[in-house]
């Protein structure tokens, strides 16, 4: 009996993490398609409603929608987390296979360069390149992508190392395979499932930190809708409207929740 | 003696590295730094000047070379605006984001060692479940979203503490009252993070045979954590500290942003602004220095404190 509500409850997180995401993803589509959702339509007659059945989340200073803003600001996340993973997976896992299987001094000079880095204020650093690069969501993603880079390339390089030592990699080896074809074939094969399970993490530290580059007023600008950009245009208004800084913040926790929670499992369910 | 002398090269070869890169910041402006500062209307003379104060017409290194001969006579070069020097402006700041960062870090200690203890004893257990399901809420939170969150709460519905500002320590009431938010946020964002990896260590520590003796012997549980278990343990815990204190240049942007408070993380923020790139180099260096300062002297640590490191360090 207590065995069957365990099991039932371990589905339903899970199914309700991924229900999160979806409803976010159809939003940030259907923001984009439907007229009624465009995320800069203001009904000046209505500003500092509070939510109801015409507007689900009410609306702010100016009478725009915060549900379409708020949609809107998922693409946005969406956008950047899917470039910041895309960096992170190709520079950062393509240097540590790299690292990992040419050991060496090519190693050392990679974990150097790694070390640079690491050193870095991240959050510092990206708002001194947007500033001076222009914001923009790739740009962001990507500049976000890159101060990830050593935590990919870490555990790509320990997964090669352990790859490296074993039969079928030794046994390429000494059959003549050229290095890049053992990279190519073998170690990538066994060292993405570890990276792609980073890649949850990854999409967490790109959403909280889109938001908080947007909040700060270093991130998207305006009229690009972002949920930290939206939570800080609210915060002026937090004690007549809280529902302007409180509906986007809701969403921008429960993903990430959603997210964390979904790479735990997929994490745990590896060996 | 050999791992120490490869380490010290290597911390070396990344600050310089490190320098380099931050010289090279200002070449990301497109077109000549000082008319994309100073703007079109710039008269030849001042468009001069600014390229002269900062030395924009040398390398990269050759920049770093001349910034690293002025920080070890103490000059760090003068605020594009305010026109005082960098190591006033950042005195002033300093302490204040010290403050902080002491403060929500002894917060964060005091909520993760006795929470990760109580659940690290019962994995699985009613305490457990709770403190995993509450850590998860505030590791997806941001800095930002729990600052308003308090201020909501306490500040505007409670109305028990002021939202923002910030009091000379001159006042110690007011000084205690301002702090109080800034603090919140800062230790129990700090403490998700910490009990998660303190509870994992912990866990993984009372497995092994030498715990299961002490057990056998009596020892009472609490007994058992504080004294045989926790040090063993605490590496992870105490790297982590180590490195928050990295974010001392900076890092604390968020939280001095919402609660507006005079630190280094607002100095920062003001400078990128301004383009004010004495100041923006002086943090970014300075961050970066402490935090491989502090990476290499925790790996040391390390081996002081646990032999096995020493040993496994030698293979």
């Amino acid at each position: 009996m207590l065995r069957r509500t365990e099991t039932r409850r371990d589905a339903l997180v899970p199914a309700a993490c991924v229900a999160v995401l979806a409803l976010v993803a159809i939003g940030a589509v259907l923001a984009q398609l439907l007229p009624q959702l465009d995320p800069l339509r203001a009904d000046f007659q209505a500003p500092l409603r509070p939510p109801g059945p015409e507007h689900w989340f009410g609306t702010d200073a100016t009478g725009r929608d915060v549900f379409a803003r708020t949609l809107a600001g998922g693409a946005s996340s969406i956008v950047v987390a899917a470039m910041t993973v895309a960096v992170g997976l190709v520079v950062g896992g393509g240097l540590g296979v790299l690292a990992g299987f040419a050991r060496g001094w090519v190693d050392a000079l990679i974990g150097t360069l790694l070390d640079v880095v690491l050193a870095l204020p991240g959050l510092i650093t990206v708002m001194v390149v947007v500033t001076m690069v222009g914001p923009g969501r790739l740009t962001i993603g990507a500049l976000i992508g890159l101060i990830m880079v050593p935590a990919f390339a870490r555990i790509a390089r320990s997964a090669t190392l352990t790859v490296r030592g074993q039969e079928f990699v030794q046994a390429a080896r000494i059959m003549g395979a050229p290095p890049l074809r053992i990279i190519g074939s073998e170690v990538v094969r066994c060292v993405l499932p570890a990276v792609a399970a980073y890649s949850f993490t990854a999409v967490t530290v790109a959403i909280v930190a889109e938001g908080s580059l947007s909040f700060l007023g270093f991130g998207l600008a305006p009229p690009t809708a972002s949920w930290g950009g939206l939570i800080a245009e609210g915060r002026t208004h937090i004690a007549t409207a809280p529902w302007i800084c409180l509906a986007p913040a809701a969403v921008l926790c429960a993903t990430v929740l959603a997210v964390n929670v979904l790479g735990e499992r997929w994490g745990r369910s590896r060996p | 003696m050999r791992t120490l002398l490869t380490r010290a090269v290597r911390a070396l070869a990344v600050i310089a590295l490190l320098g380099m890169l931050t010289m090279a910041l200002p070449l990301l402006l497109t077109g000549d730094p000082a008319v994309a500062v100073l703007g079109v209307e710039a008269t030849p003379e001042q468009l001069a000047a600014f390229t002269a104060a900062l030395n924009l017409d040398a390398s990269p290194p050759e920049r770093f070379a001349h910034w690293l001969g002025g920080a070890v006579r103490g000059d760090l070069g003068t605020s594009l605006v305010t026109g005082a020097p960098v190591t006033a402006e950042i005195g002033e700041r300093l302490p204040v984001t010290l403050e902080l960062l002491l403060c929500g870090q002894l917060l964060a200690l005091a909520i993760t060692v006795p929470v990760a203890m109580r659940s690290a004893w019962r994995p699985g257990g009613v305490v457990d479940r709770i403190s995993t399901v509450l850590a998860y809420l505030l590791l997806s939170t941001p800095a930002f979203v729990l600052g308003l969150a308090l201020i909501l709460v306490l500040a505007v519905g409670l109305a028990v503490l002021p939202a923002t500002g910030w009091a000379a320590p001159d006042d110690p009431v007011e000084h205690l009252r301002h702090l109080v938010l800034p603090v919140l946020t800062m230790g129990l964002t700090e403490a998700a993070v910490l009990v998660r990896v303190l509870r994992a260590d912990l866990i993984a520590t009372l497995r092994t045979p030498y715990i299961l003796a002490a057990r056998s012997r009596g020892l009472s549980p609490w007994r058992l954590l504080w004294t045989r278990a926790l040090r063993p343990s605490s590496f992870s815990t105490v790297t982590l500290v180590g490195l928050g204190l990295g974010l001392a240049f900076g890092g604390s942007v968020l939280v001095e942003t919402i609660f507006a408070v005079p630190g280094m993380g607002r100095l920062a923020a003001s400078a990128i602004e301004a383009r004010d790139f004495p100041v923006i180099e002086a943090v970014v260096l300075l961050s970066g220095v402490t935090v491989v300062l502090v990476g290499t002297l925790v790996d040391l640590v390390y081996g002081v404190i646990d032999p096995r490191a020493r040993h496994a360090a030698a293979h």
